[in-house]
């Protein structure tokens, strides 16, 4: 009973749908998460009569075959990087991307992550740092007493030091880009790691070749959508209640098949 | 009365392929671009030794055997992603994908990017367009699909102007019903039948195919087939102590 192991397939894939769905609606809050989809395609088919073959001496050719399918296979849950919808915090460390490109974060053993979340800080030192205390390359100290720290669309933060009036020009926040974005891996903290699928990372400044600008005083929200969430979470689960009621309904013709032998 | 038994089994064997025939169509009911098979059916006469002159002639047997399987090639539903790499095809077009084993065909249009820049499936094998595969430059970004196919980009500094990067190849088939499943949401076009350009097909961005099985439909030709089966069963059942019965009966050596 072929059937039984077909519908295995379709449970165990919308299984693997509803885990995708669940963690989007769960970083429905996380800043800078980009959502996830579940992509399955048909398995192997059993090609009991080729389509084609000869029907008779005379050579009448069959105009269709009859095809028996294995079920369904996920074949990975690419990763949509979508823009997400900014939105004002009135924090001057907090950045935004409007664009293409990535933050570049250097990890403690000198390997560099890249992220879309720009929640930053200042450390004891005054450097620019991340929620995790890595600090975004190329690494930027604000000295100690400086005021009206701005960052502008390029990425350049600037700020008045103590005892003048014309702001300091510190340095440059610079922008990562992949040929495949949807290639990163995603290593937990909003972080993500280059692949062989990414491509190598270009590294470059905002506003600029496409790299997207900077939005000082505001982050961006994950692009997950609650109500397209929620619909193929209903859809999920019902394909997977329709596949165990076929799994039964094999289960029921074995049964009276083997109901034969008394 | 053998042969009711076997009439039975030839309806339940059948029955159980069309069984399998449902059980996939209900595994692929979220696969992006997937079609539904239908099975069909054909009586098959016994060709067995038979004499048609007498006036009782010989009645031939019917027994029942599973003809084919075809595509019903109905348009899903569509769903609206805003994901600039899906496209939903309007039309009986197909997109051509390159595979180590020659051309291919899907209405899978989930499609993503590679590290070379290329347009892929979510295999990772190129979608073609009418001058090969179609490849991205390292600088560009807002990527446009034109209802025709047509992809175009903004490219680097130069956001005024687009840069045309290809045309998708969009193909139908005179016979779409030769069209042979191969797994992995892709179709080879069987023999003797070749691929034609569909220049009436429509390309829309942003949105993304459904598998177009009819949960209902299959769901309630999935209790038909269960129940004819169980009924088959207890037929051959009743045919079987009928069998046994006779054979009491004509064995009772009267004292």
């Amino acid at each position: 009973m072929r059937a039984l192991y077909t519908a295995a397939t379709g449970m165990a894939a919308q299984e693997l749908n509803v885990q995708v769905i669940s963690n989007n609606i769960a970083n429905l809050r996380t800043t800078g998460y980009k959502k996830q989809r579940a992509a399955f395609q048909d398995l192997i088919y059993d090609h009991v009569r080729r389509v084609g073959a000869q029907a008779s001496d005379q050579g009448t050719i069959l105009p269709v075959g009859i095809d028996l399918g294995g079920g369904v296979k996920t074949v990975g849950t690419p990763r949509l990087m979508s823009q997400g919808t900014l939105s004002q915090t009135g924090n001057d460390l907090d950045i935004a991307i409007r664009g293409e490109g990535f933050f570049k974060i250097q990890m403690p053993d000198g390997t560099y992550q890249y992220t879309r979340d720009g929640t930053f800080q200042m450390d004891n030192q005054g450097r620019i740092v991340n929620a995790q205390g890595n600090p975004v390359q190329p690494t930027i100290t604000i000295p100690q007493n400086s005021a009206g720290i701005t960052i502008n669309a390029q990425g350049q933060v600037s700020v008045t030091l103590p005892g003048q009036t014309t702001p300091t020009v510190l340095g440059q926040i610079g922008l990562t880009r992949f040929v495949n974005k949807a290639g990163l891996q995603p290593v937990g903290d909003n972080n993500f790691t280059e692949t062989p699928a990414s491509g190598p990372p270009q590294d470059g400044i905002a506003n600029i070749d496409g790299y997207g600008d900077m939005q000082q005083s505001s982050l961006e929200q994950a692009n997950v959508e609650v109500v397209s969430e929620i619909s193929d979470l209903i859809a999920a689960q019902r394909a997977y209640e329709m596949n165990a009621k076929v799994i039964s309904a094999a289960d029921q013709m074995l049964q009276s098949a083997s109901a034969l032998f008394r | 009365m053998e042969n009711t038994l076997l009439i039975g089994l030839s309806r339940q064997m059948m029955l159980e392929r069309q069984m399998d025939v449902v059980a996939n169509n209900v595994a692929n009911v979220t696969t992006n671009g997937y079609k539904a098979d239908r099975s069909l059916f054909e009586e098959y006469l016994m060709p067995g030794a038979h004499e048609d002159n007498f006036v009782g002639r010989d009645r031939r047997l019917s027994f029942v055997q599973d003809r084919a399987t075809f595509h019903d090639f109905a348009g899903g539903p569509t769903e609206q992603t805003k994901n600039p790499l899906d496209v939903a095809i309007d039309g009986k077009a197909f997109l051509v994908v390159q595979t180590p084993a020659g051309e291919r065909y899907t209405r899978d249009g989930g499609l993503q990017i590679n590290a070379q820049g290329q347009l892929v499936t979510a295999s990772g094998n190129p979608v073609l367009g009418s001058n090969g595969p179609i490849t991205f430059q390292q600088t560009d970004h807002d990527i446009t699909i034109s209802n025709d196919g047509t992809v175009t980009v903004l490219e680097g500094v130069n956001n005024a102007a687009d840069s045309i990067r290809g045309k998708l190849r969009l193909v139908s088939f005179a016979q779409a019903q030769k069209l042979l499943k191969e797994g992995s949401n892709l179709y080879s076009a069987g023999a003797g039948n070749s691929a034609r350009p569909d220049t009436s097909a429509r390309v829309h961005q942003g949105f993304i195919e459904k598998s177009n099985v009819n949960a209902v439909t299959e769901m309630s030709r999935m209790v038909e087939v269960s129940r004819a089966y169980t009924q088959m069963a207890t037929l051959l059942q009743q045919q079987s102590d009928l069998q046994r019965s006779a054979i009491e009966k004509l064995a009772d050596v009267p004292a």
